[in-house]
């Protein structure tokens, strides 16, 4: 059945943002094959929903919070399963490499495989991950973040906060391991 | 501002979220406080770092196809 010229081009403009929504998925789902139905799922719901988009706003984040929803909805069943950061205090990677003598750019940052990276962003709980995504990855403003994920602005910057303390305790730990970094006593850093 | 302020507000910073003054007074801040702007430049360089690392995947050629086949 031909579709309407309408469809199409809502269509044709939804597609382009297909790179931050697979991408998105994949680091939601952590899973490619997940990751494709999502994203399929979530473009049919979109055509579905069209009516429901304010043409001139952002459809990036439109796109994205139908999408965030359905994973919630559909691959973890309830949002309570969702486990929050455990309260870890400050951890403050670049003054805890800079007590050990390393020069944290040059000898940790620049050293660490992407793969790494990459593997600390999915560890991150799905309600911190999907922040960083949105803020550091996708370049949302606090603003087009809260709307997307249906939150107050203050909780898009204390969740992003939190997710930046973590991933940096996650890219410790790992320089750690791999021998990048000497590991030392504790990794607690007292609040400034 | 001292140094307690800045380090507070260094992740709106960082993401250009303060308002024009805030940018301003925090700015005057790093050009000053050595220690706030190394730690200002690793909060730069590890949000960089995260993009670059999770921006590589593609989408599967094949699957781009079958959505447009689907969608359009």
């Amino acid at each position: 059945m031909a579709e309407s010229p309408a469809r199409t081009a809502f269509a044709e403009e939804a597609l382009t943002h297909l790179d931050t929504l697979y991408r998105g998925a994949l680091r939601l789902t952590r899973d490619p094959d997940q990751a494709q139905d999502l994203v399929q799922e979530a473009y049919l719901r979109a055509l579905r929903y069209q009516h429901s988009y304010q043409p001139g706003t952002n459809m990036k984040a439109w796109l994205f919070a139908i999408m965030r929803n359905l994973f919630w909805d559909r691959f973890k069943g309830s949002r309570k399963e969702d486990v929050s950061l455990d309260d870890v205090g400050e951890f403050v990677l670049y003054e805890k490499l800079r007590d050990e003598g390393a020069k944290p750019e040059a000898d940790v940052l620049d050293k660490l495989a992407a793969s790494e990276v990459v593997a600390a962003v999915e560890k991150l709980p799905p309600l911190h991950r999907e922040v960083v995504l949105l803020v550091d990855v996708e370049g949302f403003s606090y603003k087009d973040a809260a709307q997307t994920l249906g939150v107050p602005i203050g909780t898009v910057m204390s969740r992003l906060h939190r997710a930046r303390q973590q991933l940096q305790r996650s890219l410790y730990d790992y320089a750690v391991e791999s021998g990048i970094v000497r590991a030392s006593g504790t990794h607690q850093v007292p609040q400034q | 501002m001292n140094c307690n302020d800045c380090i507070e507000h260094l992740d709106s910073y960082v993401d250009r979220e303060l308002n024009n003054t805030e940018m301003l007074e925090l700015k005057l801040h790093l050009e000053t406080c050595p220690p706030c702007a190394d730690q200002y430049d690793f909060q730069v360089h590890l949000k960089r770092l995260v993009k670059v690392c999770c921006d590589k995947d593609e989408v599967p050629p094949a699957f781009r196809e079958k959505l447009r086949q689907i969608l359009l």
